[in-house]
């Protein structure tokens, strides 16, 4: 494939291969990684918006924290031991070193 | 809009036909595709920005025009549907649609562009829609001086800001809603408007149907759509939107920096900006004549001059501007491109008359807003 040639295009493609890590290929797709946070993850965050809210994040812990803290305050139901562990989760895969997720090319939605 | 200016668009939109526009090719799943005209950047709510090669006319189609939301799409039934308008007023209002259809329309040609187009670029990252350069459109927007209502409904003394709400609703209650507020002198502004109309046609649900505010010239926050309620205030609201959202730091500081809330203030103006439509990172090219085109635009300004460097940046030439000057809108750009086998930087910068221009990198600021760096695109030209 000519275009891997592409160093700005690909930057991202070559993290992943150096990694030799299907896990963070996966990440940059938008998927989420298996983990005993994960369901706590898919049924408290999902009830406004759609994952891809978080899946695109590259944040910090502390920025992770915030974030968590400003859902609860929207209205997410979890306690503090919860909301501990999903900002763990979070801030485990989705951390300002991860590349950025790859464009999803997409027609208009229907509404 | 006269005939005469008709034409004319009518005529940028031809020419950009003939502009070849290579395909936006980048990375897996992300292939052109028929009328795929966006990259999604969220699902629930719809948050859809335009891919780069729509920015090679000086209107946006309203096809290809970029979709934010903070919320569910509300459902307005335009029968029952009143505009309220009241506070610091004389005479509160409650208008039906049939009523501001018939007051006398104005069409102003603005951009549209959301506060965190280009976030995702921000080092650090920041949290937020991940909006890459596509959160922007130009279109004409027609409807109802947001004065004459002001003036029919008398503005009593001490009236100074104007609040407000459309119909969108979050999720839950405990989510803010999504309230704004202008300064009355915006909304007096004669270039201001209530329109009921994009491009020409009744506002869709998309859109803001049946009523959004267009403040030309300012950051897309204060674009409140589906309009329902409309507060003439002597102060600003303390709403979540209004404060602490959506403010941007007075003296920016390092990259990462915290900045004392008393030192953030509400947007207005979009600053000046230029993006390069007819290629995109990573295309292929074939050597030879390739004529370049974009778009520019400044908040209340309109551009004095658009420049090319192909060579990082050590040298600049002028490209060519096209059309009508526009205070608000899109002004297409042109360079013809004479290239050369090997890998180029393309990079555009854009300066407006008041002779602001774009920085190198985005001037960091906590929730990425206005990212005007100069635009930077990398393309590959062999036979
Ligand atoms: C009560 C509804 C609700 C729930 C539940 C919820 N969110 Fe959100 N979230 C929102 C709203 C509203 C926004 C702002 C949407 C916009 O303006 O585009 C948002 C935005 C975000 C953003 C973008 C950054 C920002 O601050 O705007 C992230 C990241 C996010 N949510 C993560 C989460 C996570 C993680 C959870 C679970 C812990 C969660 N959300 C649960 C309502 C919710």
């Amino acid at each position: 494939m000519i275009r891997a040639l592409f160093a700005a295009a690909l930057a991202a493609f070559a993290v992943a291969v150096a990694a030799g890590n299907s896990e963070t290929e996966a990440l940059l797709e938008g998927k989420m990684p298996d983990d005993p946070a994960k369901p706590l993850v898919q049924g408290k965050c999902l009830l406004c918006h759609s994952a891809d809210y978080l899946t695109q994040q590259r944040l910090t812990a502390a920025q992770w924290e915030k974030t968590v803290d400003k859902m609860r305050k929207f209205g997410t139901p979890a306690n503090d031991e919860e909301a501990k562990l999903m900002t763990a989760y979070l801030a485990r895969y989705w951390t300002q070193d991860l590349p950025p997720p790859r464009p999803v090319r997409a027609p208009a939605p229907r509404k | 809009m006269s005939l005469d200016r008709r034409r004319f668009l009518a005529g940028a939109a031809a020419a950009a036909c003939w502009v070849q526009v290579p395909r936006f090719a980048r990375a897996k799943g992300a292939k052109a595709k028929g009328k795929d005209y966006f990259l999604r950047a969220t699902e629930r709510p719809l948050n859809y920005e335009s891919v780069r090669s729509t920015f090679t006319t000086r209107i946006t189609p309203t096809e290809r025009f970029y979709l934010r939301n903070h919320f569910d799409l509300p459902s307005v039934d335009v029968k029952s549907w009143r505009l309220k308008l009241h506070g610091l007023v004389e005479k509160p209002l409650s208008l039906s649609l049939a009523d501001l259809e018939r007051m006398p329309q104005v069409t102003v040609e603005a951009v549209l562009q959301c506060a965190g187009n280009g976030r995702a670029f921000f080092a650090p990252h920041v949290p937020g829609v991940q909006w890459r350069y596509g959160a922007m459109g130009s279109a004409e927007w027609t409807g109802v001086r947001f004065k004459e209502l002001l003036a029919l409904a008398g503005l009593k003394e001490g009236a100074a800001f104007v609040q407000l709400q459309g119909a969108e609703k979050p999720v839950m209650s405990s989510t803010p809603q999504f309230i704004r507020a202008i300064p009355l002198a915006k909304a007096q502004h004669e270039d201001t408007l209530l329109a009921l109309r994009m491009n020409g046609k009744p506002l869709a649900d998309t859109r803001g149907k049946p009523l959004r505010l267009v403040p030309p010239g300012w950051v897309g926050d204060d674009w409140v759509r589906a309009l329902v309620d409309i507060e003439v205030r002597a102060d600003e609201p303390k709403a979540f939107y209004y404060d602490p959202a959506y403010r941007f730091p007075t003296t920016p500081g390092a990259p990462g920096a915290a900045i004392p809330a008393d030192q953030m203030k509400p947007m207005t103006k979009v600053n000046v900006k230029s993006i390069v439509g007819s290629i995109s990172p990573g295309d292929v090219l074939p050597p030879g004549r390739h004529e370049l085109v974009g778009v520019a635009f400044s908040g209340e300004a309109g551009i004095e001059k658009v420049e090319l460097s192909f060579d990082g940046g050590k040298s600049w030439t002028q490209a060519q501007l096209d059309g009508p000057s526009t205070k608000y809108g899109f002004r297409l750009f042109r360079h013809p491109w004479q290239a050369e086998p090997g890998s180029w930087q393309v990079a555009c910068r854009a300066t407006d008359s008041a002779g602001a221009t774009q920085p190198d990198v985005p001037v960091w600021n906590p929730a990425g807003y206005l990212n005007n760096a100069v635009d930077r695109v990398t393309v590959e030209v062999r036979s």
